[in-house]
């Protein structure tokens, strides 16, 4: 494993305080909006990827379609804009994530019931689900046309108004700092005894039981957390694009999900947001070109798996270990 | 329409739809069965059953040669696959190539869309398989009964195949204790060959047989792909008669489905899957088996 649960030195916590300073001075400096949404795009798949990998890379659960849960997160905080309060921003994405979790609760007791392939071919069924309500559900989701006509609520903290979620720029710093947040607070509970217990259940879930660990609960905490980050992504991705379609929710986009988390590497946490970064830049250049860009990521895919399981991370520690040597 | 013949449209739509969801399944169990890999490219290889029936009757050839030619054509495409990418991950861990056949999936989604296009496409039948016959009152269509008589026989022959012939029994022996079938000397790495180009094969007859009965489009293999999971997870992994019941019982929905516009019908299908993977993982039968 990458060095997650040493803590920084110094010198790479100042690379990444300027780092961050330095994305939060982007949209000042470069006024092109659509490459200021497509990185504000690549932040919030980022942050669903990175909850994937809590999933996946850290407790060893494959789920097929996470992304069904950006897409309820979306879909709540949407109808809310549109039946409740076109204004309050917080309340929405709260009722939005909160409902995320409410709905992630039930499924994850059954879920965690199983593991390996029965886990996966489990998401595969309620994520089918869930695709399937929002795609019949007509009344309530517009069905095949999606939700339309999202309004863009103001900004406010504390009391002002400090933007407008349909300003391209103010929404890139508000996903660029809740996704921090989200990155930093993942990392600390990832580092806590708890992660080292979810990482006990990946390496060998009978031994971690015989320790004395309830694997079931762990499992379900790992579950929430994953559920509840990608609830947070949903309420992003629905202020940010305005608009969300059952397409989002698709088996075919939950590969897409799975792709980034394994372009990035697994089990490192911010790896998946670079593997984000590196697979929307692809789709967006590809499909520009040729319209058969499933083609070229099918064999993407199929290339990391054979030859480079630890994703683009992964190679930068192969390199690092061949200088040591 | 009088009732009862409602209820015999309704009987024999849901036999010819139940019929090629247990080829397919049969087809994902017995790659499984055998080699544990669980291939997520199966729905693209059943499409690209269709596509090759579809292009060698578009040739002029009879829809009976195209029953013939296209399912040896996909077990040929399954060899190339299997040498190439699956045989490399056979130490592997079970997710990788779970992520694996989902990356061949896109390829071969892409590559079916590079060479046939997205329009949807018509398999042009023999004008006898056109007309209709009369059952109980209700004028059936000829092709429908021909998908379920070809179901009905690829079903009889596995099975016979399975049971009666000397490598299917040692098929069998290598689904149940492949330590031993290898310890007496037969060669497991043929075996696993042989598992994947069948299943392709049956995926590829399911192709050509669901051909007529639907348009033929680039997405129809991701829809068969999660009925046959639904299938195999309810009849119980690598259980054949498990797999014959499920699929009836998931034609059986569906037809219900189409025949009364019921939304929820397959919502209904999914939480029986789901219900069955966390309470029942071996199926309904007890007989299916996870790694």
């Amino acid at each position: 494993m990458p060095d997650s649960h040493t803590s920084l030195s110094p010198l790479k916590l100042i690379g990444l305080v300027v780092l961050f300073i330095a994305l939060a001075l982007l949209p000042f400096v470069w006024g092109n909006r659509f490459y200021i949404s497509l990185i504000t795009e690549i932040m919030i798949y980022g942050l669903l990827a990175m909850s994937l990998d809590v999933l996946l890379g850290y407790t060893g659960l494959l789920s097929f379609m996470h992304n069904a849960y950006l897409g309820i997160g979306a879909y709540v905080v949407g109808l809310f804009l549109i039946h409740v309060s076109p204004t309050s921003l917080w309340l929405a994405c709260l009722v939005g994530v909160v409902f995320t979790g409410l709905v992630a609760l039930p499924v994850g007791w059954i879920q965690v019931r199983t593991g390996g392939l029965a886990f996966a071919l489990l998401t595969l069924a309620f994520g089918m689900m869930f695709y399937t309500i929002v795609w019949k559900w007509y009344g309530l989701t517009g069905g095949d046309d999606g939700l339309m006509g999202v309004p863009s609520p103001d900004i406010q903290l504390f009391g002002w108004s400090v933007g407008n979620t349909g300003n391209p720029a103010h929404m890139y710093l508000l996903t660029l700092f809740v996704v921090a947040i989200a990155l930093i607070l993942t990392r600390r509970i990832i580092s806590s005894p708890f992660g080292a217990v979810l990482e006990a259940i990946r390496e060998n879930e009978e031994r971690a039981a015989f320790v004395g660990i309830n694997v079931r609960r762990y499992k379900l905490f790992g579950w929430m957390l994953a559920c509840v980050l990608a609830g947070t992504a949903g309420a992003l991705y629905i202020l940010c694009k305005g608009y969300i379609g059952p397409v989002t929710m698709s088996a075919f986009a939950g590969a897409g999900v799975l792709m980034m988390v394994l372009l990035g590497g697994l089990g490192t946490l911010w790896g998946p947001i670079v593997g984000a970064g590196i697979f929307i830049y692809i789709q967006d250049y590809i499909s520009t070109m040729t319209e058969h860009w499933e083609i070229f990521l099918g064999i993407v895919v199929i290339f990391l798996v054979l030859f480079m399981p630890t994703g683009f991370v992964g190679l930068g520690n192969f390199f690092k270990r061949l200088r040591k040597d | 329409m009088s009732g009862i013949a409602t209820a015999v449209d309704i009987t024999l739509n849901s036999l010819v739809l139940g019929g090629v969801f247990l080829i397919v399944a049969v087809g994902l169990n017995i790659i499984y069965g055998l080699s544990r890999v669980m291939n997520l490219a199966h729905g693209s290889l059943y499409a690209i059953g269709a596509y090759t029936g579809y292009t060698i009757v578009s040739l002029g050839v009879n829809f009976f040669v195209a029953l013939l030619l296209a399912p040896i054509i996909v077990g040929i495409i399954g060899l190339i696959i299997e040498r190439i990418v699956i045989a490399p991950m056979r130490k592997r861990s079970m997710i990788y190539t779970l992520i694996l056949t989902y990356g061949l999936m896109f390829f071969l989604d892409g590559l079916i869309k590079y060479v046939w296009g997205n329009e949807p496409r018509f398999v042009a039948i023999p004008a006898f398989m056109r007309e209709t016959i009369s059952i109980f009152g209700t004028h059936y269509p000829v092709f429908r009964l021909t998908t379920l008589v070809t179901t009905a026989a690829v079903m009889i022959g596995l099975m016979l195949f399975l049971n009666k012939t000397r490598i299917g029994m040692i098929l069998k022996a290598a689904s149940t204790i492949p330590e031993m079938v290898s310890c007496l000397g037969f060669n497991m790495n043929y075996i696993h060959i042989g598992a994947f180009i069948l299943g392709c094969a049956l995926a590829g007859v399911a192709g050509i047989v669901a051909g007529p009965l639907t348009t033929i489009d680039p997405l129809m293999g991701h829809e068969m792909l999660i009925s046959s999971f639904v299938v195999i997870v309810i009849g119980g992994l690598g259980s054949l008669r498990g797999a014959v019941f499920a699929a009836l019982l998931i034609g059986l929905v569906q037809t219900l489905a189409e025949f009364f516009i019921t939304d929820l019908a397959m919502v209904i299908v999914y939480m029986m899957m789901a219900v069955i993977l966390a309470f029942m993982p071996r199926g309904l039968f007890g007989e299916g088996k996870f790694e």
